[in-house]
């Protein structure tokens, strides 16, 4: 039970070790590599301040639906068991070997992101509190930081962005909620021996898929699905079809993919580039390289706090801004009617 | 192993070639942004917008081949 459920909890001294016994297959640094690769990976237990905690229910989609509460009872029921070949581990059929349909489980990323909702619940509740009892005064403490965040928020990203007041004013709940998730899945992130969720694919991929949706929706309800066609053209004449529809299909799509790359690789590069650095200490088995390595830990904790600030920003501002460019010339159209009116 | 040997020096110089291009692309951006920003200091915050949305843009790019170069580390 112990090989299998914490194969990656002493993970540096396993790498060491598996390399001493019968190493071969891989150069050295090709398994500590991995083995950092796949302690930023997923994992079916709670791993949070060093601890592991198997509390989190696997929920698996095969023949039916499967619900176990932990990792443990799945592996004494029998049906599915945990597979670890080399250094990856997945969920596997015990008779067959062949993976379930679907794994629906709360993962250690699921755990965070419930723990960044309960945060933020908690951080606006009581910024909420403060504007009840002391309406119509200044903000203090944690309500003035809410308060400068949201108003941020509001006049940098939103408004210069979307053309109308009254858009501004229906998107800033959602755009809010964007910023102030990924900010907290960030800085969570950050804490050690913790994950941040941001850094998985799945979590950013489904932050994405909101904002195509949100945009095209927005495009369609504010300007017509006759102006959202047209857009499909680029502004070139009728008869480019066959060349600028497939290519403006693809921006389409390549706009919420570059969103999701970009904070995937952000985040995780940050983390692989400290724990490499930490790294470092069990490669050359010195102390002399250690002085170093916390040195540049720390240069490069303190540039991934500023990070986890500036891709919840750009996340927030490119959703906007991208809101801005598929509504075209309507997102400006009160400011003609200004001008008519003058 | 000579294939894993390739997949590994093929990751490395695809870093370096990206690197160098995406440090070009924001170098040059923020020369720009500076230079625009010191003639028209009133515009600075409107400059620093347009220059992060840009930046972060060339960076998407950057970090795609970033995944690939670790995608031929990974796979070897």
């Amino acid at each position: 039970m112990s090989n299998t459920a914490n194969a990656h909890s002493d993970s540096l001294q396993h790498a060491e070790q598996t390399h001493g016994a019968d190493g071969h297959t891989n150069p050295e640094g090709s398994e500590v590599f991995t083995t950092l690769l796949n302690s930023l990976g997923d994992h079916h237990e709670l791993n949070i301040f060093f601890g592991h905690y198997k509390i989190l229910p696997v929920m698996l989609v095969d023949d039916g639906f499967h619900v176990y509460p932990n990792i443990d009872a799945m592996e004494q029921a029998g049906v599915f068991t945990m597979h670890h070949p080399e250094h990856e581990h997945h969920i596997v059929r015990t008779s067959t070997g062949a993976s379930p349909k679907l794994d629906l489980s709360v993962t250690n990323f699921v755990a965070y992101e419930f723990i960044a909702i309960l945060i933020a619940t908690i951080v606006f509740g009581i910024a909420r509190g403060g504007y009840i009892k002391n309406a119509l005064q200044a903000p203090k403490g944690l309500q003035n930081v809410v308060e400068s965040l949201v108003l941020y928020v509001r006049d940098e990203i939103v408004r210069p962005n979307v053309g109308t007041e009254a858009r501004a004013h229906r998107l800033m709940p959602y755009i809010l909620g964007i910023f102030f998730f990924v900010l907290t899945l960030n800085l969570v992130g950050l804490m050690p021996g913790c994950h941040a969720a941001t850094g998985a694919l799945g979590v950013t991929a489904a932050l994405a898929l909101t904002t195509f949706i949100v945009v095209n929706f927005v495009a369609i309800k504010d300007a017509g699905i006759k102006s959202w066609l047209h857009h499909l053209l680029g502004g070139a004449p009728w008869y480019m079809f066959p060349i600028m529809v497939p290519i403006e299909l693809i921006s389409l799509f390549t706009k919420p993919f570059a969103l999701m790359i970009r904070l995937f690789a952000n985040m995780t590069a940050g983390h692989i580039v400290l724990l490499s650095l930490v790294g470092l200490i069990f490669f050359f088995k010195s102390w002399m390289v250690t002085p170093v390595s916390v040195a540049f830990s720390v240069f490069i904790y303190l540039l991934e706090l500023l990070v986890a600030f500036l891709q919840a920003y750009i996340f927030a501002m490119l959703a906007s801004v991208f809101v801005g460019l598929a509504l075209g010339d309507h997102a400006h159209d009160d400011h003609h009617g200004d001008a008519h009116a003058h | 192993m000579e294939a894993v040997a390739f997949a590994w020096l093929s990751a490395g110089l695809g870093v370096g070639v990206t690197v160098f291009g995406v440090g070009t692309g924001i170098g040059r951006l923020a020369a720009a942004a500076l230079e625009a920003s010191s003639r028209q200091p009133e515009n600075a915050g409107d400059i620093r917008t347009t220059m992060i949305i840009g930046a972060a843009l060339i960076e998407g790019v950057a970090l795609l081949a970033g995944v690939i170069c670790i995608l031929l580390a990974v796979k070897s």
